[in-house]
């Protein structure tokens, strides 16, 4: 009878705990085996905290994922947690559906912003306040194949730094190898033109790159702009570049790693890949910071990727849980897991220098390129980034007259000319409405 | 019939096929009358990505719309692309439809592989097509290469991204023009045939002068099929082969509708063309029941 009493007791014990038990969703849009990396996390998350259920779901891509998110805000059946991509961030700022993480910190004693790198948060700080917490932070880096630099006669130890000796470098490798292997492989993204900007600490739009006020017009075609696509312009006609289809990340990765392409201009987060990929392809690679022209001045990386959203409209009990699980992921140990296993270098100091002191980076050096191209940025409007509500749109209007230009149609400074026209064009319908 | 609806008497009986009709109704209603109705009103508004702030623009969307050369260049673009895939894909489907249904040893192998590409998803043929016109890596690139030591950028450069375009629409469509094809040929009387032989017809004249006239009906049917496919389905093959490029080279209507409303979130632009659309293949259709029916020789 007492032992029947017993189990009764446990039994409602166990039902009590499952009925108090906060669900709330994660929306994310890391494809591919990252699909279960987050899983795994999110059921850390769920063993540590006994009373909340983290229920995880990929969305599909950056673009699906916001997509989908505007239509459940709308359905009034919002997910508690959302990745959102870098230029999502305006429209998540002006849709005015989220909970500040930067509120929530303020309410929560245990959680110390300082331990945060500034780089990272003064780029997601949109006047003067941090809407979301960063997750998987990025930026461009150059990938060259050490093999291919070897054999062509370059010095595999000393990658090219500027447009010049880039130019030089994709010259040299297409001729040695007449064709069969091109010097530059180039993703037809036009994040990588605006990080070339940044990396010039050239400017995007007006209101110090929207970072003062919202921007009324584009201002990249300017001598930074320009150098960029003569700089492209230049190697396709020499046929020392191979440019993808618009945004294709795949098909670029697929350039460099059959060795088809020396050089390739990716983020940060192919690093695990590639190393995985140089292995089974039997070639060395290496990573450097990315080319600017001789002569410009110092500029900085911008940070890309994604960072994480509260979405609002939910119980106080479910906003708390959703900040708990919030604040786990951008914890130092997931931090380091995530960064080792992608590539995304970590958004926390403690991270860093853990990191650091147990040698990590002295065996995989192409894990910290980002990192430093990051720490040795400047700090001014130009090199943090624009911000920018019709950011995706501009990217269109940037890559559909570089495919202009390289189709001959266009001189680079008329595809300039009419990519900062389209891109005014695009903000100004935008800001029609706010 | 029920017997309570025998109870009613005539006034039940005539309500009851209208009851029957009830849930079909309310699925069309939710899924298409609905959702157009909204899709009409949202063509009228300015909104914010997120819909929280609106504005009445009037006819201020479809005005710009047709102020845009890109827009006005992807409806020539998706007129030359509807009518050169559809043009050659019942050009080819009757041909080889015809030649299937002469008793050629093998034909049920031949139709079994012919008609494998209709059981393929548009996306996974585009996929499929994008590897092998890789430029570097594509099969199609390597016979080239070897062949005639060329190398065609076939979904980056002018105009090889609409020949491939065409190639993989067409691909994809045949099978189901063809079958319909193979069905009304295997129709066609066998004595009129005969007939036209005794009279000395060639093999030319009876292909184009008997059989063609003769299964017009399933022509025009297969060409208001094709326009519609083409018009509307060809989102998937547009996206995966090209994303409209190079520099909106191959952008057509519905992947113009489907970058504006869903790439750069305005959904009244978005909405206004798809009230375009809609008005386009009105037309289609009226032209279809009107003249069509009137014209087209039925056995």
């Amino acid at each position: 009878m007492k032992k029947l009493f017993v189990v009764f007791l446990l039994l409602a014990l166990v039902a009590t705990l499952s009925l108090a038990k906060v669900k709330i969703q994660f929306w994310h849009a890391m494809g591919g085996w990252r699909i279960d990396f987050l899983a795994q996390q999110a059921e850390k998350f769920n063993a540590t905290h006994p009373d909340i259920e983290v229920q995880v779901q990929y969305t599909g891509s950056y673009r699906d994922t916001l997509n989908k998110l505007i239509v459940s805000v709308q359905a009034g059946a919002a997910p508690h947690v959302v990745q959102v991509f870098d230029v999502g961030t305006q429209i998540m700022v002006d849709g005015g559906i989220a909970v500040p993480v930067g509120d929530l910190m303020a309410n929560d004693p245990t959680f110390d912003l300082g331990k945060f790198l500034p780089q990272v948060l003064s780029y997601y700080r949109v006047n003067g306040k941090l809407y979301s917490m960063p997750f998987n932070s990025s930026n461009a880096i150059l990938y060259y194949n050490k093999t291919i630099f070897k054999e062509a006669g370059l010095d595999p130890d000393k990658p090219p730094r500027t447009f010049e000796e880039f130019k030089e470098a994709a010259r040299t490798i297409t001729k040695y190898y007449q064709g069969n292997v091109v010097g530059f492989g180039f993703n037809l993204h036009s994040w990588f033109f605006e990080q070339l900007m940044a990396a010039q600490s050239a400017p995007m739009c007006d209101n110090n790159n929207g970072r003062t006020g919202r921007p009324t017009k584009a201002v990249f075609n300017n001598e930074a702009g320009l150098k960029i696509f003569e700089w492209l312009n230049d190697m396709k006609k020499e046929g020392t570049m191979i440019e993808t289809k618009v945004e294709d990340w795949t098909g670029a990765r697929n350039l460099f790693i059959s060795q088809k392409a020396a050089m390739l201009l990716s983020s940060t987060s192919d690093v695990a890949l590639m190393m995985n990929a140089s292995k089974e392809n039997g070639f060395e690679f290496g990573t450097a910071f990315l080319p600017t022209p001789a002569d410009a001045p110092a500029g900085g990386a911008v940070i890309g990727g994604g960072s994480l959203w509260i979405i609002g409209g939910h119980p106080d009990k479910e906003i708390q849980a959703a900040w708990e699980f919030v604040k786990f992921m951008a914890d130092t140990e997931q931090q380091i897991e995530w960064h080792k296993a992608t590539g995304y270098f970590p958004v926390r100091k403690d991270a860093v220098e853990q990191l650091l002191f147990s040698g990590y980076y002295a065996q995989y050096p192409d894990h910290l390129t980002a990192l430093m191209q990051l720490m040795l940025s400047e700090q001014n409007y130009n090199a943090r980034g624009a911000i920018i509500g019709a950011y995706p749109e501009i990217r269109t209007a940037v890559e559909q007259n570089l495919e202009k230009m390289f189709g001959g149609e266009l001189t680079p400074a008329e595809a300039l000319k009419r990519a900062e026209e389209a891109a005014t064009r695009a903000i100004k319908e935008y800001n029609e409405v706010y | 019939m029920l017997p309570l609806l025998h109870a009613g008497g005539v006034s039940m009986r005539k309500l009851y096929p209208y009851l029957l009709l009830i849930p079909t109704f309310v699925i069309i209603i939710m899924f298409i009358y609905y959702p157009a109705g909204s899709a009409l009103k949202l063509s009228l508004y300015k909104t914010s990505p997120f819909g929280n702030r609106t504005i009445y623009v009037g006819l201020r969307n479809f005005r710009q719309l047709f102020e845009d050369p890109e827009y006005l260049y992807a409806v020539r673009f998706t007129l030359i692309y509807v009518s050169v895939s559809v043009a050659i894909t019942i050009f080819m489907s009757f041909i080889i439809a015809y030649m299937l249904t002469r008793g050629v040893p093998g034909t049920r192998i031949y139709r079994t592989f012919l008609f494998a590409p209709y059981a393929v998803s548009p996306a996974i043929a585009g996929t499929l097509w994008t590897f092998l016109l890789n430029p570097v890596v594509g099969h199609v690139n390597y016979f080239f290469a070897k062949l005639f030591g060329i190398q065609v950028a076939w979904l980056t450069s002018k105009p090889y991204a609409f020949y491939a375009l065409i190639f993989a629409t067409v691909w994809k469509m045949l099978p189901f023009d063809m079958i319909f094809y193979i069905a009304s040929i295997q129709d066609v009387s066998l004595d009129i045939i005969e007939a036209s032989t005794l009279d000395g017809a060639n093999t030319m004249t009876r292909v184009w002068r008997i059989i063609f006239p003769l299964v017009s009906p399933i022509t025009f049917y297969l060409v208001i099929m094709n326009i519609v496919t083409t018009m509307f389905s060809s989102f998937a093959i547009v996206d995966v082969m090209t994303s409209g490029g190079p520099g909106g080279y191959t952008t057509n209507m519905i992947y113009k509708l489907y970058l504006d409303a869903f790439t750069f979130q305005k959904r009244g632009p978005a909405a206004a063309e798809s009230m375009i659309m809609f008005a386009i293949m009105l037309v289609v259709t009226i032209i279809y029941f009107s003249f069509a029916e009137r014209k087209v020789h039925y056995q």
